[in-house]
């Protein structure tokens, strides 16, 4: 990286001259080392699930949330630095309220992601900001039906069947594909994101995590929910069976 | 007689709207006064928002054109930026924004109704004061003294497209026999799933109430058909 | 325009605060400078290809006609012309200020203007301004979409219609164009319907008086009838007018003063040195 970036990256306004932006380049960099989060589009709804790394034992669960509602439909979840994360969740709490008092309705989902990304891009086109070093996945439901989108540092967004991002996203991405999401439903989801995230985690490597999740389905009445104790207790016990399994192979 | 022409060109009017089975109806009287002078008889207060939404205007005729034009301004480019028709609730709710925002200085109630995939066929009320209020039917302007009953006896729900166009044009035809300051042609519109339609019944073509006349083109002509007898007073 | 029971300060736009002022003072009795009014008859009709807009050409400054043959179809653009009515000054001033907005439109986009344009800039101007620019206009022209004619009232709302008239004389005019308008008229029907709506107002309106101003508009020609009819010449005994003879001025008394020479002495620099 460092022969390569000589120069040219110490600006986000300046271009290197095979016409790469290498600031962005290191903010995506944030993100990669960031713990594992993956959002799935089932035929009912939405789930989101994130590996929060510990950070230290003395830290109470639950602290340090890395999944966010910014809607009454919609949740988002924050893979990289999870201060800018932050901001970023404000200016779509914002936007969604802003929009719903102009137009009377909730936002649609596709109209948010785009405000978010116009945003998260804007900060690469200053001198005096830095890119965002997160990026996020939302998921929401709205007239239309449940809609996964995930804003990467650079300002893209793209919708997707099923995301990942963070440290494990490369391993995440091929079990998602293995998945029949179309004929899933989110509470079949719930635990395959879970086992997902259990069987990406390195736990020689990594430190300690939690597992976060939530959803917005048919079975939340289209609400953005934690999901309840239960069933996320019952999908970490399935996914650390399954790991089991797996290690005994 | 005080004609009043420097009055503010206004629209002493009946609008009304009606749901119906799969669509709403709408429909209106075209006069339009300053002071006690009709400075148009054929006008159009049924104004088009965009392709499934249009709305009726009463009041001052300056006011509503400008909140209009500034609604379908809006909904242009909320119609551009989702890349499908706005629906009827997000008009009402600009109309809301605009009439409650300069609620000082605009004298004008509104009544928006459209069609849209999401929602079906829905009607918005918007008074005075720039509040919204979804009805199943909505009357409104100086006319609409005279309908409120009619409408509590009248009105169904669950009416077919014909019976609901039916009850507008009677109603409409209603309020200009008894309202001064409503008058002329009936206009309606249907709005459903398959369009728009706009209708026109001429003055005369309308129904006649308690102790009309059939209309005349000259009163020449009833004097010629009256057996040739003193007037009597 | 909206009378309110509680006046709020306005968030934008203009303030009105001394209109209301002066309406108060005026209620009580003070006597403010009158305008110049245009007690106006004007007119148009949509006919088979085009567009005729008549007026008079009386302007009056209260009871008192102050000018007898103005010109109140004013030119918006080549193929658009517009008939004032009320202030003077205000339909002068707001026709000119769009035109010019429409000769810089046309120089933008190389293309016609159209009536709509002039439209939707007369009724914005007038809005903002509530009604207190008093100019009630007739605007009409052909542009590539067609024929058109609209009214436009001081406080900024508009009609399409294909016959209208505006000003004191509007209900003699309208009384000739609702018994004798036809869909489809020729030129010379339409021209003939306009003047004979005019000299209707001239007539009967007491605003309205002198001669007939028409304008026909067509797709690739506009006239401008300047006195199209002179319905009230100026009529003399005698047909070359009157004539006195010298002295019919009786002298009461003459005074004559002599006017006295004023010498001032100019000090010139430089002619002393010429003479040494």
């Amino acid at each position: 990286m460092s022969s390569i970036g000589t120069g040219y990256d110490l600006s986000v306004t300046t271009f290197s001259p095979d016409g790469r932006v290498f600031q962005i380049e290191y903010a995506s960099k944030a993100v990669d080392n960031s713990g594992t989060v993956i959002g799935i589009k089932c035929k009912d709804g939405i789930v989101l699930g994130v590996e929060k790394l510990i950070a230290s034992k003395m830290m109470l669960p639950g602290s340090n949330r890395r999944i966010h509602a910014v809607h009454r439909n919609s949740g988002m979840a924050v893979a990289g630095l999870a201060a800018d994360g932050r901001q970023i969740v404000a200016r779509t709490k914002a936007e969604a309220i802003n929009y719903e008092k102009t137009y009377g309705e909730a936002i649609p989902v596709k109209e948010l992601a785009e405000r978010v990304a116009s945003y998260v891009h804007l900060c690469t086109l200053y001198w005096w900001l830095r890119p965002f070093g997160c990026g996020v996945i939302l998921g929401g439901y709205d007239r239309d039906g449940p809609q996964l989108y995930m804003v990467e540092p650079s300002g893209i967004s793209h919708r997707y069947y099923g995301a990942a991002i963070g440290k494990g996203r490369q391993a995440a991405k091929t079990e998602i594909e293995k998945l029949n999401l179309a004929g899933m439903s989110c509470r079949e989801g719930i635990v395959e994101v879970a086992k997902i995230i259990y069987s990406v985690h390195d736990e020689a490597k990594d430190k300690a995590f939690e597992l976060e999740m939530s959803w917005v389905c048919d079975e939340s009445n289209r609400l953005h929910q934690k999901v309840p104790e239960d069933l996320l207790n019952q999908a970490i016990m399935i996914a650390k069976a399954a790991l089991e399994e797996m290690d005994a192979d | 007689m005080d004609l009043n022409l420097n009055a503010p060109h206004s629209m002493g009017t009946t609008i009304v709207g009606v749901t119906y089975d799969g669509g709403v109806v709408l429909g209106a009287d075209s006069r339009t006064s300053t002071g006690m002078y009709v400075a148009n008889r054929a006008s159009d207060k049924i104004t088009q928002l965009t392709d499934n939404v249009y709305l009726c205007r009463s009041g001052s005729a300056a006011d509503s054109q400008v909140v209009s034009d500034y609604v379908r301004h809006f909904l242009h480019q909320q119609t551009i930026q989702q890349g499908q028709p706005a629906t009827t609730k997000v008009a009402a709710n600009l109309i809301r924004l605009l009439a409650y925002g300069n609620k000082n200085s605009l004298q004008t109630g509104m009544i928006v109704g459209g069609w849209d995939k999401y929602e079906g066929g829905k009607i918005y009320g918007v008074p005075l004061g720039g509040t919204i209020v979804e009805q199943p039917f909505a009357i409104g302007g100086s006319g609409s003294s005279y309908l409120y009953g009619f409408f509590d006896q009248a009105w169904r729900d669950g009416m077919t497209k014909d019976e609901a166009e039916k009850l507008v044009v009677k109603a409409v035809s209603l309020a200009i026999a008894r309202d001064g300051a409503s008058g002329g042609v009936v206009r309606t519109v249907i709005i459903n799933s398959e369009g728009v339609t706009r209708n026109f019944y001429a003055g005369d073509t309308l129904p006649l109430w308690h102790e009309e006349l059939e209309p005349q083109n000259s009163l020449l002509d009833i004097l010629a058909s009256a057996p040739a007898e003193p007037m009597r007073i | 325009m909206a009378q309110s029971a509680i006046e709020v300060p306005p968030k934008g736009g203009f303030n009105f605060d001394l209109c209301v002022r002066n309406d108060m003072l005026t209620k009580k009795g003070v006597q403010l400078p009158s305008y110049r009014k245009t007690g106006t008859t004007i007119v148009g009709l949509v006919y088979k290809d085009g567009v005729v807009l008549g007026a008079d050409t009386r302007a009056t400054e209260g009871p008192i006609v102050c000018d007898k043959n103005c010109e109140k179809i004013h030119y918006m653009a080549p193929n658009i012309y517009c008939c004032g009515a009320g202030t003077a000054a205000d339909t002068e001033a707001v026709t000119d200020m769009v035109s010019s907005q429409l000769n810089l439109h046309r120089y933008a986009t190389g293309r016609q203007s159209r009536v709509v344009t002039a439209l939707t800039l007369l009724k914005t101007h007038l809005f903002s301004y509530q009604g207190h620019v008093s100019a009630a206009l007739v605007l009409g022209g052909v542009d590539v979409t067609g024929p058109h004619l609209h009214t436009i009232y001081p406080h900024g709302s508009t009609d399409s219609l294909p016959y209208a008239t505006m000003g004191s004389g509007s209900l003699a005019a309208m009384a000739m164009f609702e018994s004798q308008y036809r869909e489809g008229m020729t030129r010379e029907e339409g021209i003939h319907l306009v003047s004979e709506a005019i000299r209707s107002g001239i007539f009967n309106d007491l605003g309205s008086g002198s001669n007939v101003d028409v304008c026909v508009i067509t797709k690739d020609k506009t006239e401008y009838l300047r006195n199209h009819m002179l319905p009230n010449p100026r009529t003399y005994v005698s047909t070359r007018g009157f004539s006195f003879a010298k002295g019919q001025t009786e002298v009461l008394s003459t005074k004559i003063k002599q006017l006295r020479e004023r010498v001032v002495e100019v000090a010139v620099e430089g002619a002393d040195a010429m003479e040494e």
